[in-house]
């Protein structure tokens, strides 16, 4: 590693910046991300610092299930991030589409739209748990650092799958 | 100069739900406003009707999380209403306690975002320090921080034990202080006096005709509290009295706000100290007959109408949800029609819009075909920059 | 303003002479069942004799049948008038009232993209709620209404996302 590399490694886990989105939320993992700013939990402590333009932005945090008018927008900001760049989807909205999954003007969790890498569980999660999360995001940083990128997440692709057993009436899960 | 198109939204860090509107200036004073709303719209009122009263509870919770209670009691109300059952006096008195817990914390949260848009990020720090009190209370008594599970249909799911009466009461007082202390501040600060005093005024024909609720309404005068006029859940025998202001300006909104805050502070008191014996839910049927319930209620900003109709089932078969941020949003537009393009923050944020995050502005110049972004913080950087240019604060 | 005694069924009947039968929803609301092309006069005889300054909610039910559009109207009384007033499913269109309640303008765009009612004389009745690239012809609020699997809703592509 060349010496501005190891800088640049060393600035990007000791002060991650943080760019909030809220692609649908209910505001109240806006506003507990927002309590994890104020003195209380002040994340600032730990270098960690909200941004508001996507091209400053090291990790996006992103609320909520995803509306069907934000998944453009949320692409757009999710292009305009340099590289390497990191998303942890909030709560169980941000993960499956939580109570509002299947409506119709949600297209579910984060992961239908861009790549996660993190999902914080909670409804909402806790400002601790938030912190907890980009803490752990850090460290998934630093694996990939040696490991040299995202590539070796990726898990063999599993055996032929045994053929699976058809669905119990009823209990189909419909978009 | 020529006139400017400039879009905002539908991203901003401050303020909660995303809206996108166009502002048409001309050099830095605004002509026109049209709206773009709804980046958030998921289909609640759609799920409403396809799931039952237990489900929709936690379904309506969600349609805000800042004002999670507002929309669960507006609903619980109503649907109670139509089935004819009535909530025990302990039951009620629970729903007052957190809802007006709830209306401090948005308050707060209100008080330090309007600070943040205005450059003054100690008030933000601030109040939400003390914000953090609030939601302490709140957890105790419900178990969560901001979505609280606390209503149902018949009741709440929680009682309140003495010991935690008395750990409540104990923390209040220090809040009051807290809040007197912002009240002489927002008075005498000459930031606030600046970037608040004038901008986005309202008169009281004004707040009528385009429908304000809320502290929006209050601050211009219009005497209009849902919890005196339209009494719900035992407020008709809790003393308080409706803050109105004469000035119809964001710093009269301010004003209103922190007298609200004191008032919610009185009546939590009132409520833990009067706690009546007995059991705090009642069973309900399982379905409602067929009914139609206009349920009003008043919300931290503003007026909450949920319009129901039941029919002989387990589910509802309309929910119209109408929310105080969209009544308000008209007088936005009247409101900034004339004034400068650096008060936008400050305006949009005094009626407290449920808006979201991440703010975008691109400001196109037809005159010299020039087009540049902006982002909603720089937008705050221009405000506060442009009033320190003008009146060196 | 709130020193002002509630309205009695008697005051709303004179007023509404003429325009249909009041009835009393509850014990602070007051229902007028009015036929669609009078609530603008409905409006003005609220606004005019029985004082109503403040529209609370343009609400709307779609029961199978027909569009039930509740106008709540409110005052100094703080009693509620309802009117109500009943549109065909094919054909559902009405005058619009923005001119005689500001609040009205953006509650109606909002009706109109969520159930399709048009709103004849509305300056701006465009798009607010749903997506950009929401079918033109679909209103999913209407009872009837389901997603149709070879339809594109916005938002994704075809392959999903
Ligand atoms: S996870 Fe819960 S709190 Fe977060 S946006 Fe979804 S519903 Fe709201």
């Amino acid at each position: 590693m060349k010496l501005s590399e190891r800088i640049v490694a060393w600035a990007r886990l000791k002060s991650p910046w943080i760019i909030l989105f809220n692609s649908g939320a209910c505001n109240a993992c806006d506003i507990e991300v927002i309590a994890a700013i104020t003195p209380r939990f002040d994340v600032e402590r730990f270098g960690i610092l909200a941004k508001s333009s996507p091209r400053h932005g090291d990790i996006l945090v992103v609320t909520g299930p995803v509306t069907r008018k934000q998944v453009k927008r949320l692409r757009m900001i999710y292009d305009q991030m340099p590289e390497p760049k990191y998303v942890i989807a909030m709560g169980a909205c941000g993960a499956t589409g939580g109570v509002f999954r299947g409506l119709y003007h949600v297209v579910d969790g984060v992961d239908q739209v861009i790549p996660v890498d993190m999902f914080v569980a909670g409804c909402p999660p806790r400002p601790d748990e938030i912190i907890d999360g980009v803490v752990k995001c850090l460290e998934l940083m630093k694996a990939d650092m040696k490991n040299g990128g995202k590539a070796w997440r990726v898990k063999a692709p599993a055996p032929a799958a045994e053929p699976k057993p058809a669905a119990v009436p009823g209990t189909e899960v419909t978009a | 100069m020529p006139e400017v198109v400039v879009p905002i939204g539908p991203y901003h860090p401050a303020l909660k739900e995303p809206v996108n509107f166009k502002v048409i200036a001309d050099g830095e004073i605004i002509v026109r406003l049209e709206l773009d709303l709804a980046y958030n719209h998921r289909g609640i009122e759609k799920a409403a009707e396809a799931r039952d009263f237990v489900r929709v509870v936690p379904l309506l919770e969600r349609v805000c999380g800042i004002c999670s209670h507002s929309h669960t009691t507006a609903f619980c109300k109503g649907i109670e209403e139509a089935m004819g059952v009535t909530v025990p006096p302990r039951g009620q008195l629970i729903r007052v306690i957190v809802a007006e817990l709830e209306r401090m914390h948005s308050h707060l949260l209100w008080l330090g975002v309007a600070g943040h848009e205005i450059g003054f990020n100690t008030l933000f720090m601030w109040t939400w320090r003390d914000r953090e009190v609030v939601q302490d209370m709140l957890e105790e008594l419900t178990g969560n921080r901001v979505n609280y599970g606390m209503n149902a249909v018949g009741g709440v799911r929680r009682d309140i034990e003495p010991p935690l009466v008395a750990r409540c009461l104990k923390r209040l007082s220090p809040l009051e202080e807290r809040i007197r202390k912002y009240a002489d501040m927002v008075r005498h600060e000459p930031t606030t006096l600046a970037r608040f005093q004038g901008v986005g005024r309202l008169t009281k024909e004004q707040a009528l005709a385009f429908g304000t609720v809320g502290p929006t309404a209050r601050a211009s005068s219009v005497d209009y509290d849902i919890r005196r006029d339209d009494p719900y859940i035992g407020y008709a025998d809790i003393p308080f009295d409706v803050v109105t202001d004469g000035q119809g300006d964001v710093f009269g909104r301010t004003l209103v706000r922190i007298g609200e805050l004191l008032q919610s502070v009185r009546i939590v008191r009132y409520a833990l100290e009067n706690l009546p014996p007995g059991p705090v839910r009642v069973n309900t049927p399982r379905g409602a007959p067929k009914a139609e319930v206009l349920s009003r209620y008043e919300a931290p900003r503003g007026e909450l109408a949920h319009f129901i109709r039941t029919n002989n089932t387990d589910k509802v078969e309309r929910l119209d949800i109408r929310t105080p941020t969209l009544a308000n949003w008209t007088s936005v537009a009247v409101s900034l029609v004339g004034s400068n393009l650096a008060d936008i923050p400050v305006v949009v944020a005094a009626i407290d819009p449920c808006l979201s995050c991440t703010s975008r502005i691109t400001i196109v110049d037809p005159g010299r075909r020039q087009t540049s972004v902006m982002s909603w913080d720089e937008l705050r950087a221009h405000g506060i920059d442009f009033y320190r240019r003008k009146e060196g604060v | 303003m709130t020193n002002a005694s509630p309205l009695a069924a008697e005051d709303v009947m004179k007023a509404m002479e003429g325009l249909g039968s009041v009835d009393r929803a509850r014990t602070n609301r007051l229902r007028v069942i009015v036929s669609p092309e009078r609530v603008r006069e409905a409006i003005l005889r609220a606004q005019g004799s029985l004082g109503c300054d403040h529209v609370i909610q343009i609400g709307i039910v779609d029961n199978g049948r027909v569009f039930e559009l509740h106008y709540h109207l409110t005052g100094p009384h703080r009693t509620v008038v309802t009117i109500k007033t009943e549109l065909p499913r094919d054909d559902a269109r009405i005058a619009s009232s923005h001119d005689l309640l500001p609040p009205a303008g953006i509650y109606e765009r909002q009706i109109h993209d969520l159930f399709g009612i048009v709103f004849e004389g509305h300056p701006n009745l465009q798009r607010l709620i749903l997506t950009e690239d929401w079918p033109e012809d679909e209103y999913p609020l209407r009872k009837d209404w389901t997603m149709r699997p070879d339809r594109r809703y916005g938002g994704s592509t075809p392959e999903g996302t």
